[in-house]
């Protein structure tokens, strides 16, 4: 009886120390000048395009916090956070609360230059196929046609072989990747891959390596070697149509197929988007999305505020073309790829 | 002349230790008992990655672990060697509980340490090198390029132990006090802001540290109280995981405090249709 007293008194005494030694100093707090600082510091820290962009973050901050008020509610600090948040310019940068997503809608001042059902029902006759997120078919010109619309859609190594050998006896191939607004890079470089035959130079990335605004790494060049052998590859002309939706993980993929001789981009210019964007968290539990990384082009370039067609690939879409159920981009694509044969 | 006398006293101290050792008759080999526990740990973690986020987490961390002991063959009384194997999964939530984070480790450590008995009766201290692994991740499902960490640690250790064997009542009891502490090794931590496509595309530098007390502290410490229970033992534990790092201006501090429940016991395997030798001394590990 008195052992199981001392065994009570030890498992008690070990229960209190696992269960109280770990200090839990809850960080939450609803304080709106409190979270202005943290949205305004995460900034601050770790983004990655202040001088591209040619923004005084510090007087920003300065502008912004007068407007912050202790009494003000969440939703009144969540504008005030958000204006300050779009100062950036930067599509991957976005402000989420339970209530609202702020973000730079970047496209509202360009034409959309796209209709996917008028690609489908007067291109196409509603004769394709789809697979791995990609809708594919013959136009009448013998030209292949795939619209990718999402890169956080998977592909799959085996549907590209599929969709490249339905294509393979056709002329040209049109890449749609117009409202593509981006995804995962690994997906540009499985299709990058299919397109050429040696190994690619692609560009550059780096990163912040600190708080200080130039706290970058030194560029990393990057390659990307061919597809394996014996997968289905397509070495003909290719045209990718554009517009402003085409952004990030896009812009990449237009940036690196741009350098290819067989390849034009036709449309209107792309949506930019360059940056690499991480996620960080404010104490009232909303999340801040921003850029840290950039990658650069094969010419060294910058592609964060787009890549523009290739010359003479510039097209917009009327009201008019829409009205007419017309597609331009689609029809100058089919005459540079034409051209492109000729010459 | 000079070599004459070297070679002949040579062979006289030869001949002499030859004799000593014939005259040594042959002794038993120790008993050498492999004290083994499984134990399960239910407690709290707290966790701040900065690479995930700039708040600390709070939550639950569960664990799974097997400790080995046992006497080593050269000098049982005095070395025994050390195996540590552990699984844990934390799930730890933001201050404002509208975001999770996921850890799951594996972590090892073998080691030798001295043993002394000191002069209170039943009291023993062991001290010794160690090497350790620790290996793992920190997920944050909400984050968009930098939704994990990684957690690739390997170490040189000191362990240490304070083992006390007494009595309750009728009831022996094991009290004891281990720690584990890394002293130099190598650690794995992205730069500040680098994503982990970056160093998919072939960034290698700078990926690697160097560890030492400079950039990064770790620490276990383990009180527990094993009750024999005839055969079986079991261990009632509090365990304190201290795991911190500053390294490319990422700062990383993790404090787990569990209590464990195992249960084990001295297990003794004289060998394939061998019996134990009943005149063997038998040298526990721990008792």
């Amino acid at each position: 009886m008195k052992a199981l007293r001392h065994i009570s008194l030890i498992v008690v005494t070990l229960l209190i120390m696992a269960l109280a030694s770990c200090s839990n100093d809850d960080q939450y707090s609803s304080d709106p000048e409190a979270n202005f600082e943290a949205l305004w510091t995460v900034i601050d820290e770790h983004y990655c395009f202040f001088e591209a962009r040619g923004i005084d973050w510090n007087e920003v901050g300065d502008r912004y916090r007068k407007l912050v008020k202790p009494e003000m509610t969440a939703k009144e600090l969540f504008d005030v956070c958000a204006q300050m948040v779009c100062e950036l310019r930067d599509g991957h940068t976005n402000l989420s609360s339970s209530f609202d997503v702020a973000y730079y809608r970047y496209w509202d001042a360009y034409p959309h230059n796209f209709d996917l059902r008028t690609v489908q029902e007067n291109y196409l006759a509603f004769n394709y196929r789809q697979a791995s997120g990609m809708t594919y078919g013959i136009l009448p010109s013998n030209y292949g046609y795939i619209y990718y619309g999402d890169f956080m859609n998977a592909i799959g190594e085996g549907n590209l072989d599929w969709v490249l050998a339905e294509l393979a006896t056709t002329d040209g191939l049109i890449i749609d990747v117009r409202d593509n607004g981006g995804g995962l890079l690994t997906n540009v470089e499985t299709l990058v891959r299919r397109f050429i035959t040696e190994r690619l130079y692609c560009g550059s990335i780096t990163h912040k390596t600190g708080p200080g605004h130039n706290d970058m790494a030194k560029p990393y060049d990057y390659y990307f070697e061919p597809a394996a052998e014996g997968r289905q590859r397509y070495l003909k002309p290719i045209a990718i149509l554009t517009n402003r939706s085409s952004y990030s993980a896009t812009n990449n993929f237009v940036s690196i197929m741009k350098q290819l001789p067989q390849v034009r981009i036709v449309g209107d210019r792309t949506g930019g988007g360059c940056g690499l964007p991480f996620t960080n968290e404010l104490p009232n539990g909303w999340r801040i999305r921003f850029s840290s990384c950039i990658i650069t082009d094969a010419a060294g370039q910058l592609t964060e505020f787009g890549i523009d067609p290739s010359e003479g690939c510039k097209v917009d879409i009327t009201e008019a073309d829409v009205a007419a159920g017309r597609d331009p981009i689609l029809e100058r694509a089919q005459e540079v790829l034409s051209l492109m044969l000729t010459q | 002349m000079l070599r004459i006398r070297t070679i002949t006293t040579t062979a006289a101290i030869l001949i002499g230790i030859a004799g000593a050792i014939a005259t040594v008759p042959d002794s038993i080999a120790p008993l050498r008992p492999v004290n083994s526990f499984y134990s399960i740990g239910i407690g709290k973690a707290s966790m701040l990655d900065s690479y995930l986020s700039q708040l600390t987490y709070h939550g639950l961390d569960l664990r799974i672990g097997y400790e080995r002991q046992q006497a080593m063959r050269f000098n049982p009384e005095s070395w025994t060697q050390h195996l540590d194997l552990g699984l844990e999964y934390s799930k730890t939530d933001n201050p404002a509980r509208n975001r999770s984070a996921h850890t799951l480790m594996v972590s090892a450590r073998w080691g030798i340490a001295h043993r002394w008995r000191l002069p209170v009766e039943g009291l023993t201290l062991s001290v010794g090198p160690a090497t350790s692994f620790d290996g793992g991740a920190r997920y944050n499902r909400y984050n968009s390029n930098n939704p994990v960490s990684a957690q690739i640690r390997w170490s040189i250790d000191a362990i240490g132990q304070a083992v006390y064997n007494t009595r309750i009542g009728r009831l022996p009891i094991t009290l004891r006090y281990r720690m584990a502490m890394p002293i130099i090794g190598c650690f794995f931590a992205p730069e500040y802001d680098e994503s982990y496509y970056e160093i998919y595309l072939g960034n290698r530098r700078n990926i690697a540290h160097f560890a030492s007390w400079g950039n990064r502290f770790d620490m276990v410490n383990e009180v527990s109280a094993d009750l024999h229970f005839g055969n079986t033992v079991m261990r009632l534990g509090y365990r304190n995981v201290i795991a911190n790092y500053d390294v490319s201006n990422l700062r990383s501090r993790h404090y787990i405090n569990l209590f464990t429940i195992g249960l084990g016991g001295d297990w003794l395997s004289a060998g394939k249709g061998r019996r134990p030798d009943a005149a063997a001394p038998i040298i526990s590990a721990l008792y």
